[in-house]
């Protein structure tokens, strides 16, 4: 075994003699991939060895001995410790030594989050996972295992505003497919949380229509989301899926979303006493599936729908009108909701209490002012990046082998 | 805990980033494993939020406060009495709110700030909202009593009716910048060019 301990201290001291340039840095990274079984053998008696490296010049070297320190099982009482020695390393390693074994990286930060839940501290882990993921990270738009494990602990800590700062990079490279539905799940529901719901639709019709052989319980529950947040965002649910959908979500996903469904019927027919009944007779399995909160923003949002629909058909109307149309208690009531549409941009009125009258006006959006102009402009940026993207994607996939042999039968 | 950003926020009065800087302090104090729930000004944290119309991230904070610190330092309920009364649109409870407090020095600056810019921001949705309006409501909206709401509002332009009691409002013209300048051309130069190709 001793034999053994110098082999680990001679490879520590390769470790300090080869991580100046990038040709020795391979050279490291060779020998290091020799040692795994030698750093598992004496995984614990390693952890002395960390403090006679620096965690930013010898970032490889670092990671390799502290992967097979923690690989062992932790104790509760270290579970702190190691949560912070950890923390430490990924915020001063260095990110091109650390991407040449990104398995190892990604690994540690796993054993980082698992330590994490179980010291029931969340919100220790944002800053630390929020790092690791940038230093991972060949490129923003690059999707790697560890953004879905940042959101759940930006979930679970209640800390919404760092989630969506990454929920705002397009991913357009993915390591893994669950990576991906986890990742759309739960930034859908950060994206909720803030009130950003066309972002939420966007990433829950991701999970919903992507392309998967058998119905997952990440996919039927962000459906079930879907649903609402339609309801809410736009105001209409349609039950027919993009032709894109998979055949299995195509004909299982609606098995699963019975009441959710029967909701979003419930809501087309535009009377909120009907809605409410609905909302009680499942209101069980709502809350069981903690959409509860949910279901109450589609029901006060029927109220904004009615309103605004009256303002396709009126020019004037008075406020106990509205109230009595919408099933609303009184005109001050009324009065109340349409100040709040007016206040959020979502209706064009004016309301006149000296008649108690509101007047609806026209959309006094004219664009031609340079605010929309420049509007217009990044959108269509966007969209000629966007086309380019295709473009190198299809010629990519021209290429590819497995494409060529299935065109050529 | 080094506070010095969020004090020399404070003193410079850029009340608009004290939610940031708070909470990225909190989520690298946390990161460090320090015990910090105790010791957190989170009655400037909730303000803070609040000052930037940002309740939702309010919300969340004041969920995420222990019980024992909402129990033995009420200057943090009433701060969220503040958000609360946003989050439900009780358009007079928020003057009410930031009113029935005696709020500490190190925060009374915040409040009064924020009491200013909410007065002016509710003038400015009576403004976009109505066309008459009663000397009451105006009262209770701007958080002045009658008469003053009365003198706030005919200062700005509006015309009062005095047997009804109803103001009648001075809608402003909105400027729009509409001029165009070169860079567009080239702009649209590219967009043609990438649609012929």
């Amino acid at each position: 075994m001793n034999l053994n301990m110098n082999s680990v201290e001679t490879l520590v001291a390769q470790i300090h003699g080869l991580s100046g340039s990038i040709s020795d840095i391979n050279q490291l990274h060779s020998l290091l991939k020799q040692s795994e079984d030698l750093f598992q053998s004496e995984s614990t008696r390693l952890a002395p060895l960390l403090t006679e490296l620096d965690p930013f010049m010898h970032s490889l070297g670092y990671l390799y001995i502290l992967d097979a320190c923690t690989s062992a099982p932790i104790s509760k009482e270290q579970a702190s410790e190691l949560v912070l020695s950890i923390a430490r390393f990924i915020n001063l390693c260095a990110a091109e030594q650390i991407r040449l074994a990104p398995d190892k990286f990604t690994s540690v930060c796993k054993r980082f989050k698992d330590q994490v839940m179980l010291l029931e501290d969340p919100m220790q882990g944002v800053a630390p996972m929020l790092t690791a993921i940038r230093k991972l990270q060949l490129s923003s738009e690059h999707l790697t295992t560890l953004h879905p494990d940042f959101l759940l602990f930006c979930l679970l800590a209640k800390c919404y505003k760092p989630g969506l700062s990454i929920l705002e990079d397009d991913i357009f490279d993915v390591d893994q497919p669950r990576d991906f539905f986890l990742y759309c799940y739960y930034g859908g529901m950060i994206c909720i949380g803030q009130k950003k719901f066309s972002k939420a639709l966007e990433l829950l019709h991701n999970v919903v229509t992507a392309p998967m052989s058998i119905l997952n319980a990440i996919v039927v529950e962000a459906y079930k989301k879907y649903i609402l947040v339609s309801l809410i965002h736009v105001g209409q649910f349609s039950i027919s899926f993009p032709k894109y959908t998979s055949s299995v979500a195509q004909r299982n996903l609606k098995n699963f979303s019975q009441p959710y469904l029967e909701l979003a019927n419930s809501y087309g027919a535009g009377k909120i006493s009907e809605l409410e009944l609905c909302v009680q007779a499942h209101n069980e399995k709502f809350e069981f599936d903690k959409n509860l909160g949910l279901v109450k923003q589609v029901v006060s949002c029927m109220y904004k729908r009615n309103i605004q629909r009256l303002t396709q058909t009126y020019l004037t109307l008075s406020l106990q009108d509205i109230a009595n149309t919408v099933q609303l208690n009184s005109a001050k009531e009324a009065e109340m909701h349409v100040l709040q549409m007016i206040q959020d941009g979502e209706i064009y009125a004016t309301i006149n209490q000296k008649d108690g009258m509101v007047r609806f006006l026209e959309d006094p959006e004219q664009y031609k002012t340079c605010e929309m102009i420049e509007r217009i402009d990044s959108s269509i940026q966007r969209i000629m990046m966007l086309s380019r993207k295709l473009t190198d994607m299809d010629e990519q996939l021209s290429c590819d082998p497995l494409y060529l042999a299935k065109v050529s039968l | 805990m080094d506070f010095s950003a969020l004090n020399d926020a404070l003193a410079s009065k850029s009340y608009d980033q004290i939610a940031d800087i708070c909470d990225t302090l909190m989520l690298q104090v946390s990161s460090q494993g320090v015990v910090f729930q105790d010791e957190w000004p989170y009655a400037i944290h909730l303000l803070g939020h609040i000052y930037i119309s940002d309740i939702n991230s309010a919300r969340f904070l004041w969920k995420r406060i222990p019980l024992a610190v909402k129990e033995r330092q009420p200057e943090v309920v009433a701060a969220w009495n503040i958000g609360q009364k946003l989050w439900t649109r009780d358009y007079a409870g928020v003057h009410e709110a930031i009113r029935e407090f005696n709020w500490s020095p190190e925060v009374q600056g915040i409040v009064a700030s924020f009491s200013e810019l909410y007065t002016k921001k509710m003038f400015e949705l009576l403004v976009s909202a109505y066309s008459t309006i009663s000397t009451q409501d105006t009262a209770l909206f701007l958080g002045l009593n009658a008469d003053d709401a009365a003198n706030y509002t005919l200062q700005r332009g509006w015309t009062l009716d005095p047997s009804s009691q109803m103001l009648t409002v001075k809608k402003q013209a909105v400027a729009t910048e509409q001029k165009l300048d070169s860079s567009k051309l080239q702009r649209l130069t590219e967009y043609v060019f990438n649609l012929e190709h």
